[in-house]
C-alpha cells in the first residue's frame, strides 16, 4: 500500500512540476497585449506576432524571429511586447526598415526595456521586425502592433 | 484488509484519472486555437499546385499589406460622414459558391465590418457578421469568428472597442490558420478583398469629398499593391487567379504614373510623457495627378463590383 501512495505522490509532483495546469496560453499574452497597449482607449488592435524560442546554447548565435510589415506614412503605430510568466526570457524588439536599425525597446544604456513604444512612421515601406530573449534564455511572448492615430 | 486495500487503490486509480483528465483540459486550452486536427479540410481546399516562389520565400511574406482599420480610420478622421451606400451587400452571400469567391468575399465584407465598427455603426453590424460567420464556415475557418460574443456585442451597442478587436483578431486567426495548413490561398484572397473594398471606400468618398490626404492615400497604395500582386501572382495557375490578378495589373499599370520619392532621416528616440518613441524623420513625397487618380478609382470600382455581383 506504501508503494501505491509513493507512486501516486510522484506522479502528482509530476504534473504540478510539469505546469501544465495553469500555463500561460499564446492567446492569454494576446489579451493582456491588447490592454496593454489600449490602456488610455486610443490604440487600434491590428496584427499580433507569438514568439517563441528555445534557449540558446553557449557559443551559438542567439536565436530571433523576424516578421515584416507593411506600414503607412503619417501613422502613429504601437508595438506592445508581452512575455510569458512561464519563461525566464524577456523580449528584445528591433525595428528596421531595409537596412536601418530604427529603434529598439531594450535600452543597452540603462538596461531598461520598455512594454510599449510608439513609431512615428513617415514612410509607406516594408518594415522589418526582430524578436529576441534576452541573454539568449528561453522565452515566450507576444508583440501586438496597434493603430494609434494619423498625424 | 484486503478489500480495504483494493477500495483504496480504486480511489487512487480514479483521482489519477480525473488528474488526468484536468491536465489533459489544460493542454486544450493552450491549444484552443489549434483546430487542425478537429475539422476536415477538403482536398480540394488545399493549394497542391507549384508555388512560383519558394517556401523559403513565402515564409517572408508581408504582414499587414491591407488592413480594414487604418483606411477606414483615415476616412473617419478627415471628417467625412458615414454611408452605408458605399458597403457591398450582403443580400447574396449564397452566391459565393467557390472557396474562391468565399474568401474573397470574406475579405470585403471585413472591410465594410471594419468601416462600420470605426463609425460606431452596429445597426447593420450583424448582417455583415452573419455573412461572414456563413462565408467563414464555408471555406473551414469559422471556428475562429466568434459570432455569438461579436452579436451580442452589436445587439446591445456596447463595448465596441471589444467588437472591433475580436472582428480584427478574428481575422487574423483565420489568417494564421490558412497559412499554417497550407491553404495560403486562400489567405491572399482574403487579404486581395480587404485592400479592393477598402480603396473602393476610400474612392468613393473622395469622389463625393475630395481631399488631398485621401488622394495621397490612393497613390501610396503603389507600393501597397505591389505587395499584394506578388502575393496572388504564386497562385496564378489557377484560372481564377489568373482572372484576379490580370485585372489587379490593370490598377496596378496606372499606378506606372504614380511618382513616390524619399529622403532618408536619421531616426530618433526619444521619452514623451513617459513613452518610448521611435521618430522616423525620413520624408516621402507622392505625387499623383487627378486624371490617374480618378482612373485608378474607376477600374477598382470596376473590379470589385466584378467581384461582388459573382
Amino acid at each position: 500500500m506504501k508503494n501505491v501512495y509513493k507512486i501516486f505522490t510522484l506522479f502528482v509532483v509530476f504534473l504540478l512540476a510539469n505546469n501544465t495546469l495553469f500555463a500561460q496560453s499564446g492567446q492569454e499574452l494576446v489579451d493582456i497585449c491588447g490592454m496593454v497597449a489600449n490602456q488610455n482607449g486610443e490604440a487600434t488592435y491590428l496584427k499580433d506576432f507569438q514568439i517563441k524560442l528555445e534557449a540558446s546554447k553557449a557559443g551559438e548565435e542567439q536565436q530571433s524571429d523576424r516578421y515584416s510589415l507593411l506600414l503607412s506614412k503619417n501613422t502613429i503605430y504601437r508595438f506592445s511586447i508581452c512575455n510569458s510568466r512561464d519563461f525566464p526570457g524577456e523580449a528584445i524588439l528591433q525595428l528596421f526598415d531595409n537596412n536601418r536599425l530604427l529603434g529598439t525597446n531594450y535600452m543597452v544604456a540603462t538596461g531598461n526595456s520598455y512594454p510599449t513604444f510608439d513609431f512615428r512612421c513617415t514612410q509607406t515601406s516594408v518594415y522589418h521586425v526582430f524578436v529576441n530573449f534576452r541573454e539568449g534564455k528561453q522565452g515566450m511572448s507576444v508583440v501586438l502592433l496597434s493603430f494609434v492615430e494619423r498625424f | 484488509m484486503k478489500n480495504n486495500i483494493l477500495i483504496m487503490s480504486k480511489r487512487l486509480i480514479y483521482i489519477l484519472l480525473l488528474l488526468l483528465l484536468i491536465t489533459s483540459c489544460g493542454e486544450n486550452k493552450q491549444k484552443k486555437d489549434d483546430f487542425s486536427s478537429e475539422f476536415e479540410i477538403p482536398d480540394s481546399q488545399r493549394y497542391a499546385g507549384e508555388l512560383a516562389i519558394s517556401a523559403e520565400a513565402m515564409d517572408d511574406i508581408v504582414e499587414n499589406i491591407s488592413s480594414p482599420v487604418e483606411i477606414a480610420a483615415l476616412i473617419k478622421a478627415v471628417g467625412v460622414p458615414y454611408s452605408k451606400d458605399y458597403l457591398a451587400t450582403t443580400d447574396f452571400v449564397d452566391k459565393y459558391n467557390t472557396s474562391f469567391k468565399k474568401a474573397l468575399g470574406l475579405g470585403i465584407f471585413g472591410a465594410d465590418l471594419g468601416y462600420q465598427n470605426m463609425y460606431n455603426k452596429t445597426g447593420s453590424v450583424i448582417d455583415y457578421i452573419s455573412a461572414i460567420k456563413s462565408l467563414a464556415d464555408g471555406i473551414h475557418v469559422g471556428q475562429f469568428f466568434d459570432f455569438t460574443t461579436l452579436k451580442r456585442l452589436a445587439t446591445n451597442n456596447q463595448n465596441l472597442d471589444s467588437l472591433m478587436y475580436i472582428s480584427v483578431q478574428n481575422f487574423n486567426q483565420m489568417d494564421r490558420y490558412l497559412t499554417e495548413n497550407n491553404r495560403s490561398n486562400l489567405s491572399s484572397l482574403i487579404v486581395a478583398g480587404v485592400w479592393i473594398e477598402s480603396i473602393y471606400l476610400l474612392g468613393e468618398v473622395i469622389k463625393k469629398s475630395p481631399n488631398s490626404e485621401l488622394s495621397e492615400k490612393i497613390g501610396e497604395q503603389k507600393i501597397i499593391l505591389s505587395n499584394l500582386m506578388l502575393l496572388l501572382k504564386n497562385y496564378e495557375r489557377n484560372p481564377d487567379f489568373k482572372v484576379l490578378v490580370a485585372d489587379l495589373a490593370e490598377i496596378q499599370a496606372l499606378f506606372k504614373e504614380v511618382t513616390i520619392t524619399s529622403i532618408l532621416g536619421e531616426p530618433e528616440m526619444v521619452e514623451e510623457d513617459g513613452m518610448l518613441v521611435i521618430k522616423q524623420n525620413d520624408k516621402q513625397f507622392i505625387d499623383i495627378s487627378d486624371e490617374i487618380l480618378f482612373k485608378i478609382i474607376d477600374k477598382t470600382v470596376e473590379v470589385r463590383n466584378k467581384i461582388i455581383q459573382l
